[in-house]
């Protein structure tokens, strides 16, 4: 499971169909992948309303 | 104009080489201001991606761009292993990129590409789509100009990609790569 598709469990309503009014595609809520091995992270989190989620929920 | 005063206290000398052939040539400096600009204090750059394979891009993730191979660095300044551009001479740089990508989607989605200085968004173009059955093939590009400081700011490319199923992108330096270069000093 990516780290979008672990967001999207814990809080669904992220889950917008039209990019034009989709959080992740808008900037409020960042995730990042520098192509060096690493894998995703979470740049920013800038919700109004929805915490950032905690290590061990998206562990 | 009365004369040419050559300033500076350092050692060595400067050289004004003239054509080894017969002719008259005229240099004609303008009425400001500034430091010439020669091909050795002109950072430019190109890099591609080698592998054609696929790269798949995570749903809503922004993705750095893969350049792992250079076509020609002329001052070191791109990094093959971080896919960074660090120019060592302050000024304007013209920076373009492209990505071939092909991806599904069967909802409304979108695919971009960004410059980013300094880790952030800077400029982007973006490719929108409502929906595809088939596979949808293309070259998505960006461009500008930006002031970099000649020390620390540095350029990158992200993608990104949201709605669709399957978004990648593949390489060859035909289809996937970026280029830099001064185009002005500071």
């Amino acid at each position: 499971m990516t780290l979008y598709e672990k967001i999207i469990s814990i809080y669904p309503e992220l889950n917008v169909s039209d990019v034009r009014q989709d959080p992740f595609a808008n900037g409020v809520i960042t995730l990042q992948n520098d192509s060096d091995g690493k894998g995703d992270y979470i740049a920013k989190w800038e919700h109004p309303t929805l915490a950032k989620p905690t290590d061990e929920e998206l562990a | 104009m009365a004369s040419i005063v050559l300033n500076g206290d350092t050692s060595g000398s400067v050289t004004l080489s003239p054509p080894a052939v017969a002719g008259t040539q005229t240099v004609t400096l303008p009425a400001a201001t500034g430091t010439v600009m020669v091909s050795g204090n002109m950072p430019a750059f190109s890099a591609y991606r080698a592998s054609a394979s696929d790269l798949v891009l995570t749903n809503a993730t922004f993705t750095k761009m893969v350049l792992d191979t250079e076509s020609f660095d002329t001052n070191n300044c791109f990094d093959t292993s971080t896919y960074r551009f660090t120019p060592t001479v302050a000024g304007y740089y013209q920076i373009n990129a492209s990505v071939f990508t092909n991806w599904v989607t069967s909802q409304f989605s979108s695919f971009r590409i960004y410059i980013y200085k300094n880790g952030s968004a800077y400029k982007a173009s973006q490719v929108l789509i409502s929906a595809v059955t088939d596979v949808w093939y293309g070259n998505i590009n960006v461009q500008d100009v930006v002031s970099l400081n000649g020390s620390t700011d540095y350029v990158e490319i992200y993608l990104y990609t949201n709605g669709g199923s399957s978004a990648c992108y593949n390489g060859g330096i035909t289809q996937t790569y970026a280029s830099g270069s001064m185009v002005r000093g500071a």
